[in-house]
Formats: structure tokens, sequence, C-alpha cells
């Protein structure tokens, strides 16, 4: 498909002419809100930066709908676990949007311990003619007053700000990975290494445990949980995956702790393929409900994977996103982008899903006609407005002239982020500390 | 054979990921840890089974081995391989690995603390030793705040050392990605010693090295005889870890033994027995052992 460039540069490094990121900028979640207007991304320095699609103009008709910055603030600061001895990252992990229901927006932002839900409101009126301060706020002396005024409002330079409506704290005991909201738009779970919790959005002293699969010793520790969502159209079935490769759906109607799944989705192992690693590159790393509620998909470290919600026995479909990576196997845990997670994600209408890989390319797969295509989210590359140009990776033997060969490949430039929305062909490509933004060329 | 360079590799690797984490920010991070001491296990396996391979061949090497090798006094005792000093060094490879485990339960998601625990520990008993030989082994190991790597390699020798259960002669120097002499000369020391009495004593003894001769006084290992060199039970974890004269070695094969199994159940299993031991040796780890098991049982069940 083509693509033209519309690239937004986030970087509030101090040293901007150089090329490396701090790393309090690495982008570490990308997420739409149900409309599409907006656009969050969290970062590792515990920042939300919201980004608003600019509405469209007749003056500047190519120019449709960009997206600008509408709102950044801090949402998590690092802490101290005192009982523990450990240091508690700001990082933030996931975000995640509600539905709107009234002019202010409404996010769900956590890090490893600590989900919070902001509002961000804008206020483009201010009161003035107050009776008892003035302008500046300063009391004034009521001997001197001599008569009454009512405040009137004022516009002013529309201000977005961002509150902290509530903090669900003290959950979880291991790293928060997911948080999912479900469809009641009351509850929301929040999912660690072992457990998962439900939440309601207005109660924040309290939280349900429906899944818990820390064994009686640790030691006997096989699996954890990797991600979790709820069902898009059903409030009761959510699905877990773990990282033996497995995905776990639950169906909170059936009981009140769900540590039995109601449907079991796992493909056997290829015996052929068993090597030192195999248990780290089958542990899913994001999964994922289409919109229609029928599918999910999920992603390990080599493929992705389209499952049939009633079909358990194997999914529906498999995508090799970088199979050349299979045979250098060693020195990608060597230098630890073994245990990359990369996320993965579905367009509007659940024909094509896209997942990141390395050298800052990321891949879409069409699953009617069953083509894929390899683009690269770089700025040396492209240039701004410029059409996507498919990128192929050459896997020995030789090398065409635009190919690149797997040794090649910058294994720190990942794109582990990526986000569709949720109606038209726009894409978000957080690129370590870029983020890149794509939408589809207008003829 | 180069699935056992390999394997090796990836077990050093490995060693050196869960010391990392460690001192991550952030904490320890549960899936990234269990992902890596399932690796860990697997190349282990690996490792153990290439081993069983070669042992017919080694037996002949492993003898110019001990006979070129550089052994401390204490362990010239103990050539003879005497039944005694078999059931002693049981006792007290027992008791090594207590001492270890309880301090590596500590977080119990994985064994991160091993690497630390095992070079503290190896701090206290060797400074109580007069050890004679391999002092290079020590001063590596000496320090708690040795370099990473040089923890890692130590604890890595002796792993291998633990490892070869059979001298593999074909390659003597592979396992010698060690530092010192010494630890080559451990990795001869026989797992299996059901086969080859005699040799495998001369190497356990060996292998005492330095560190902790009072826990060495005969490693044997009571080596798996199984053919099936497969870790999933704690019985192999037992004559895995049986390898003492580094307290490290047994103490992460204990705990790597299944995934995480060996974190605890050893610790149960054997304290009777390390409590039940007399020898002087028994005797010091018990006294350390003890000394650690309470706030670590107590880090244990808050975690």
């Amino acid at each position: 498909m083509d693509e033209e460039i519309d690239t937004r540069k986030i970087n509030n490094s101090f040293l901007r002419d150089h090329n490396y990121a701090t790393e309090a900028d690495i982008i570490s979640t990308v997420e739409f809100n149900p409309t599409g207007e907006l656009l969050a991304t969290g970062d590792k320095g515990g920042r939300v930066v919201v980004f608003q699609r600019e509405q469209e103009s007749k003056n500047q008709p190519h120019r449709r709908g960009e997206y600008n910055v509408y709102s950044t603030f801090q949402s998590h600061e690092p802490e101290f676990d005192y009982l523990k001895s450990l240091e508690i990252e700001e990082k933030i992990n996931k975000i995640r949007w509600l539905p709107q229901q009234n002019a202010a927006y409404f996010l769900l932002s956590t890090n490893d311990k600590t989900v919070k839900l902001w509002k961000i409101s804008e206020r483009d009126k201010r009161p003035e003619g107050y009776n008892l301060k003035d302008e500046d706020g300063r009391i004034r002396d009521p001997t001197t007053i001599t008569a009454l005024r009512v405040p009137v409002l004022q516009p002013m330079d529309l201000m977005v700000e961002a509150t902290p409506r509530r903090v669900f704290s003290n959950a979880h005991t291991y790293h928060i990975n997911s948080i999912s909201v479900s469809n009641d738009y009351e509850t929301y779970m929040s999912t660690d290494d072992l457990r998962i919790n439900l939440w309601n959005l207005e109660i924040t002293n309290q939280s349900f445990n429906i899944v818990d699969i820390k064994p009686a010793n640790m030691e006997e520790l096989t699996e954890v949980i990797t991600a979790a969502e709820f069902h898009p159209n059903q409030c009761n079935t959510f699905i877990y995956s773990s990282s033996k490769g497995s995905i776990r759906l639950c169906d909170m109607r059936a009981s009140a702790l769900c540590d039995n799944h109601s449907k079991f989705f796992e493909e056997p192992e290829d015996p052929s393929n068993r090597s030192f690693f195999s248990e780290i590159i089958s542990s899913i790393s994001d999964v994922k409900f289409s919109h229609s509620g029928r599918y999910l998909m999920t992603r390990d470290y080599l493929t992705v994977k389209v499952w049939d919600l009633n079909m358990e026995s194997k999914p529906l479909e498999t995508y090799q996103v970088h199979d050349y990576l299979r045979s250098k196997l060693c020195s990608l845990y060597e230098n630890d982008c073994i245990f990359d997670k990369f996320e993965c994600v579905w367009n509007g209408s659940d024909s094509v899903i896209m997942t990141g890989s390395y050298n800052n390319f990321f891949r879409m797969f069409d699953r009617n006609t069953k083509r894929d295509v390899t683009l690269e989210a770089s700025r040396e590359n492209s240039k701004p407005r410029a059409i996507l140009k498919p990128r192929k990776v050459c896997v020995g033997g030789k090398r065409r002239k635009d190919e690149i060969s797997v040794d090649s490949l910058d294994f720190s430039k990942k794109i582990l982020h990526t986000a569709w929305h949720p109606s038209e062909n726009i894409i978000a490509v957080a690129a370590t500390n870029n983020l890149y933004i794509f939408q589809d060329k207008v003829n | 054979m180069e699935f056992k360079v390999e394997a090796h590799r990836i077990m050093s690797i490995s060693l050196g990921k869960i010391y990392n984490s460690r001192v991550q920010r952030g904490g320890i991070k549960l899936h990234k840890n269990l992902l890596v001491s399932l690796v860990l296990r697997s190349a282990r396996q690996v490792y153990l089974s290439d081993y069983y391979g070669g042992i017919c061949l080694s037996a002949q090497q492993a003898r110019e081995w001990c006979e070129g090798e550089y052994m401390t006094s204490d362990q010239d005792k103990l050539i003879p391989g005497s039944t005694e000093s078999l059931s002693e060094s049981d006792e007290t490879s027992d008791v090594a690995v207590d001492k270890q485990e309880p301090r590596d339960v500590v977080e119990s998601p994985a064994a991160q603390h091993v690497e630390t625990q095992a070079s503290g520990e190896q701090d206290s008993a060797e400074n109580g030793l007069s050890v004679s030989g391999c002092s290079d082994i020590n001063t590596p190991e000496e320090s708690p705040e040795a370099t990473p790597t040089c923890e890692v390699a130590s604890v890595v020798t002796a792993i291998s050392s633990n490892c070869i259960s059979a001298p593999s002669p074909s390659d003597p120097n592979e396992a010698t990605e060690t530092p010192t002499d010494c630890q080559t000369d451990n990795s001869e020391s026989a797992e299996n010693h059901s086969d080859e009495p005699k040799a495998p004593q001369a190497y356990t003894n060996r292998k005492r090295t330095a560190e902790d001769s009072e826990l060495t006084d005969s490693p044997t290992k009571r080596t798996k005889v199984t053919s099936t060199s497969l870790p999933s039970t704690n019985d192999e974890n037992k004559g895995e870890t049986e390898e003492m004269d580094t307290s490290n070695v047994s103490s992460l094969i204990t705990i790597f033994g299944s995934s995480f199994s060996g974190l605890l159940s050893n610790k149960e299993g054997e304290q009777p027995d390390s409590e039940a031991e007399d020898s002087d040796s028994g005797q010091i780890c018990c006294d350390q052992m003890l000394k650690n098991l309470n706030p670590w049982s107590t880090a244990i069940v808050a975690f």
C-alpha cells in the first residue's frame, strides 16, 4: 500500500545534535483513542504526550488532519519500595483510553506497579471580576470594596490540563504488563506476571483478583502471564497469554476466580525447530482481539498468529515476521534482543495486521490477499511526504541492489510499539525515541 | 562436541544475565529470569548428555590430568578414595548446597543472588581456610565486589567443573575459559564415579581446590549414574551438586536442576543431613547456613 510520511519527532534530549536518544525519551507505548482523534504516547521517563488531529481545512486539503501535540504531562515518577529495597521504574508500560462520555478525555496509564486515571480537559475561558480578590489573585482589602459585581467568563488561550483523577496502587507484587478496559466501561483489569486484578474505575482502594497462577512453591514456577485483554464486545470474556506460548480464554460468569480457563489455545511445538531458545521464542509478547471479537492475534518472537476463537488446536494463520533471525538466536540471546516484546495491531476492518521488527522495519500482512510488505521508519531513508518504499531483507546468497543483508541489520533500532487508527489507514510507529505517523496516500 | 562448547557458552552467558538482573533498575524481572533459567537448564542438559558420550575416552586422559595437576595437600589425602571420604564429602556437599540455598532463595523468582551469595560465601569459607592450592582461584572470587565478569567467570568455571562429570579428554581446554589453572583441572572432576572410581576420585579431590577445602573432603559426586542425565528431580540435583570445591557451583546446579525447583526443595531435603553431620566442614557450613536461614525464609515468605 502506498503511504506518505508525516513525521513528528519528539526529542526533548538536551543533546539534540547527537544521534543517540536519552533513555528517558524512548517511547514505550502508543495508543489511539476510540475515535482516532487523539494519539497518546508514553515514554521511559514517565511522561505522556497526547497528540490531537487537526480539523481538516479547505485551505490546505493536502494537509489532511495532521497530528499536533495537544498535552504533555508527567504521569508517573520513579518510586522506591522500601520494604523490598527496590526501585520502581517510572516507565509507562501501557496506555488505554476510555471511551469519551463528556467534553473531557480519560486515559489509564500504568507503570510497573501503579495505574492512574488521567483526565485531560480543555479550558478556554476564565472567570474575571471577582469581588474578594483582584486579577492577580491577591486578596482585596474588604474595606475598599464598595460595590458587588458578578464574575464574567472571558475567553483565554486554550489550555489543556491533565489531572490525575484516580490512583490504583498497591495491588501488584510483580510488574504490571497490561491493562484493558472492559466493554462495560465501568471496570478494567490490570495484569502482572502472575495475577490479574479487576478494578472498578471509581474505586481505588480495592480490586478483585480474577486470575492467580502463582504456584504454592515459587520453585515450581514454569510460566508467567505476558499479556491480557478484554473481549471488545463481551464484558465477561477476556484472554491472557503465557510465556509458554498458550492463550487462555476465561469467562467471568463461570466463577469469581478464573483459574480454570474456558478455552485453551496452543499450537504443538514443531520438534524440528527445537533449540536452546525454543522456549524463549515461543513466549507470547502481545495478544489482541480483532475489532469484531471473532479472532485473536498473538505475537511471539518470530511470528504473528491469527487464531479463530472457535478453534483451539492451532492458529488460523501464521505469518513469519523475520524468520531469517532463526539462525541467529544465539547472538540475539547474548545481546538480549531475544527478550524484546513486540506488539501487534489490527487495522480497523481486521483485514490487515501490523507488527514491528529490527532496523526500524515494520511489517504489514494483508490477510485477504496474503501479501505482505516491509517498510522502514527512518528519516534518513525517506523524505517527509514521500511514499514509503518497500524494503527487503536478503537471506544469504546474492544481495540485490536495494536489499539489506541480515548481518547489516541494526538491532538497536527496533520497533516494538505501533498503533493503527480505529477506522482510517493512519498508523503510528514508535522507533526508539521518534514517533512516525503514516497515512494512506490520497490520490 | 561443539554442542558442548556451545552449551557451555550459553550457560555462562545465562549466568551473567541472571547476575546482571539483580543490579538492574526497576527490580528483578520475573519473566526474563524465568526464560533465562530455562535456557540454562536446556544448555546444561545438552552439556551433560554430551558428556556421557565421551566418558570412556575421558578416563584415560583423566589420569593424565590427574598427575599433571596441582593438588592441595588435603586433596592428596583423599586420593585413595576411601568410602569414608566419599560419604563425608557427600555430607559436606549437602551442607554446602544448603548453605547456598537459603541465600539463593531470597528473591524466589530466580536465583539472582546466586552469584553474589556464592561469592560471598566463598569469601567466608576461604577466609577460614588455609588453602594451599589454587590460590589463584581465590583471588578472583574473593571480593564480592569483583567485577561481574570475574564472578561469573569463576562461577562458570565452577559450573563447568561440576557439570563436566567426566573428564572430557577430547577438549580438556574447553571448560577452561577459566581464569586459573586449577579451575581447568576441576573440569575433570568426575561425576560418574560409579564407572571410574579412581579417576573421578582424583579429580574430585583436585577439584577441591582452595575455596572450601573444609567442605570438600571429597566431593564425591554422586553422579547421576543414570544414563539419562535429565535433571528434573531433586535426586538429580543431589547428584549434580556434590561438587563442592566451590559452593557457587553446587548451589547453582541445585538451583537450576529443574527450573526453580532447586531453590527450596534441596534445602529442606538436605538440611537434616547436614545437621546430623558432625564433621568440621559440616559444622561450619551448618552454622553459616543456620545464620542465614531465618532472614531468608522470612524473605521468601514475604515475597
